[in-house]
């Protein structure tokens, strides 16, 4: 494969990472300010925010063992807390 | 006057935890003031066209009690049981006849976390043991939140010792250490919707190389930040509520990610439940990964890896999970989750070729109490 | 150069963070840090908590209260003087309201005879997740039912859990945010002063 050919694949698959994180970034944020508008609820309004469904941490023992299996399975993982150890499944 | 007694107030607070949709937490930074037991069974299968891989069976349990009402600790303890063939490189399966090994792992930690007003700081500890691989880990997690409870700011900060000794002897007492910094933002949005933000930066020294790998020869450390965002909102109209999560990796070794998952969590008359779930993950491969042929582009003192897991794929995870709620506080799970990797899924294109499709399967079965 | 002295008693002082010897070069980034450092600590002085300029606290007279209970009846704190009444805000997805309400039982009967009228004001928006929480833990005291809100917002609830003791005249004498078992035995003994019990 010539330089300019393989310089042009490269040129083209970073620029698809590029837009791939603005629309993700974008899908994001529209998630933030659509579907929901910014109204912090008062104490007494808290009622959806006790269900299971609405914690990130609701269920551990899953979470830790769906993210050892992503783990041992990708290259990188991380970013839902810190401190779990590691295991030889790298 | 005895007489107009009612229950044992016991009795009856055990009742009520039978409420469906009141959790041990109301809200993270609540003090849990019930504590619970949970029991997990995980099944896992992975295999390649025209070949069996590796079988896991992981039973694991997990206990949060509090003890009082500002201290709760909480513990799990996992066994994994691990059979069957893995590849020596890129799809060649380890083993004269392809039968592979037999392993097993044993894993504990327990955390224990102190409530103040404003604020609670979280102490823990982890212990992993292999054959050959032992890992030792201590965290601290301090949270901080405003009055309204709206928000809290999440700063954690984690240290692992990691010993590989291989078998034969050839590779002994090596070491990796970690260092992992995270900085996470909880942000209550609406009624009915949340977000969270992490950022998590981790640097390791040591030894990452697979030993159980032709060629593989990695880089002494390693540098990953990482980014994951979640959001959750609930629909009160059809009871149903959404999550949704992105994260983006920057890997030093090069395996840079995205992660989007979406799940939508739909409850059900007479105490059942149902999630279906879709996840995809796109990686880059690492700057040290070459493909087919192995030994192509190998050079001497230079980092090397055929181990596929660091190639450039994309992934996709369908998954559903049923639950049911019964009495006295006890509630059943079913996980199900199908996986397959494919080089030419990769978003962008660019996948790593010269590769069969990798895929897996789980199930997981859980049964919980809470007391 | 530039360094920044303060003049005070006759000698001149450079506080260690003001008076800095610095090159113009360096000088645009240590402004930009002094700014992100005091931006940081206005939002953290900031989240910490502004007090409202008013608040239900003990002291100020009661908000008004007037309610429904079960039987659609108007239950009204207004129609109360002269008695000691303790108000309390719970909702069936509430954890430590599991707790608060054998406890406010034990208390009505100790100290109903005594003069003292327990005001359970439920937030739910749905009556049915009130009702299945009264059924498993059936309540001694009034309760009556807010699903809007404005009597919560009126009464300023800071978290959940919240309660009120209001003497006979109408004031509010205590305020608690949230049920804790360390916190009952003064609890009541407030009670027992407001009742002018001892």
């Amino acid at each position: 494969m010539s330089s300019s050919a393989s310089a042009q694949r490269w040129a083209c698959a970073n620029l698809k990472m590029k837009a791939l994180r603005i629309v993700v970034a974008g899908l994001v944020i529209a998630a933030l300010g659509g579907c929901a508008s910014y109204a912090p609820p008062q104490a007494w309004e808290k009622q959806y925010l006790a269900l299971p469904a609405m914690q990130f941490d609701a269920d551990k023992l899953d979470a830790k063992n769906i993210q050892h299996v992503y783990f041992s399975k990708e290259g990188s993982a991380g970013g839902y807390g810190v401190g779990g150890g590691g295991c030889g499944c790298n | 006057m005895a007489a107009t007694r009612g229950p044992r107030p016991g009795a009856l607070l055990a009742a009520a935890l039978t409420l469906p949709g009141v959790v041990p937490q109301a809200v993270a930074q609540s003090v849990p003031d019930t504590g619970y037991i949970q029991f997990k069974y995980l099944d896992y299968r992975d295999w390649q066209p025209g070949a069996r891989r590796m079988r896991v069976e992981n039973p694991g349990l997990f206990v949060l009690k509090p003890l009082s009402e500002s201290l709760v600790i909480e513990g799990s303890l996992v066994y994994d049981g691990m059979s069957g063939a893995s590849p020596l490189y890129f799809n060649a399966l380890s083993g004269a006849s392809g039968e592979g090994v037999t392993d097993y792992r044993t894993a504990g930690d327990v955390r224990l976390t102190k409530y103040f007003d404003r604020f609670s700081i979280g102490v823990g500890v982890a212990y992993s043991h292999e054959r050959d691989y032992i890992s030792r880990a201590g965290s601290i997690e301090v949270r901080t939140w405003t009055a309204d409870k709206n928000r809290t700011y999440a700063f954690g900060f984690a240290g692992s010792a990691d010993r590989i000794s291989a078998d034969e002897g050839a590779v002994q007492g090596e070491r990796k250490n970690v260092l992992d910094f995270l900085f996470g933002i909880t942000q209550v949005l609406s009624p009915t919707s949340i977000v969270q933000s992490n950022i998590t930066y981790s640097r390791g020294h040591g030894y990452f190389t697979d030993p159980y790998k032709l060629l593989d020869n990695r880089p002494d450390h390693r540098r990953i930040l990482a980014w994951l965002t979640r959001y959750n909102e609930h629909f009160p109209s059809r009871d149903g509520t959404l999550q949704l999560a992105y994260r983006y990796i920057d890997d030093s070794f090069g395996a840079d990610s995205n992660m989007l998952e979406v799940a939508w969590v739909q409850p059900l008359p007479h105490g059942w439940s149902v999630r279906p779930s879709l996840r995809y993950y796109t990686q880059k491969s690492a700057f040290f990964y070459f493909g087919p042929p192995v030994g192509s582009g190998l050079r001497p003192g230079e980092p090397y890896t055929a181990d596929t897991r660091l190639s450039a794929f994309g992934a996709w995870t369908p998954g559903i999970l049923v639950a049911k709620q019964l009495d006295d506080g006890w509630s059943v799970d079913l996980k199900l989750e199908y996986y397959e990797q494919r080089g030419s899924w990769r978003l962008g294109g660019d996948g790593s070729e010269g590769l069969l499709p990798f895929s897996a399967r789980w199930i997981q079965v859980g049964v919980t109490k809470t007391f | 150069m530039r360094t920044a002295r303060i003049v005070f008693a006759g000698k001149s002082h450079i506080p260690p963070f003001v008076g800095i010897r610095l090159d113009d070069r360096q000088w645009p980034r240590h402004n930009a840090n002094v700014m992100k450092t005091l931006v940081s600590i206005a939002l953290f002085a900031g989240w910490l908590g502004a007090a409202p300029a008013w608040a239900v606290a003990a002291g100020e007279a009661a908000p008004s209260l007037a309610l429904p209970n079960a039987a659609g009846q108007e239950v009204a704190l207004a129609k109360m003087r002269g008695g000691v009444v303790y108000v309390d805000f719970w909702a069936s997805w509430c954890g430590p309201c599991k707790r608060s309400f054998p406890w406010m039982n034990e208390m009505a009967r100790k100290y109903g005879a005594q003069g003292l009228t327990i005001v359970a004001v439920n937030v739910d928006k749905k009556r049915e997740d009130a009702d299945r929480f009264l059924k498993l833990l059936p309540a001694e005291f009034t309760v009556v039912f807010d699903p809007v809100g404005t009597t919560p917002a009126a009464w300023q609830v800071k978290s959940m859990p919240s309660s009120y003791l209001v003497d006979a005249e109408g004031k509010v004498v205590l305020v608690e945010n949230g049920f804790k078992d360390e916190r009952k035995a003064d609890v009541e003994q407030r009670i027992r002063a407001a009742l002018g019990m001892r």
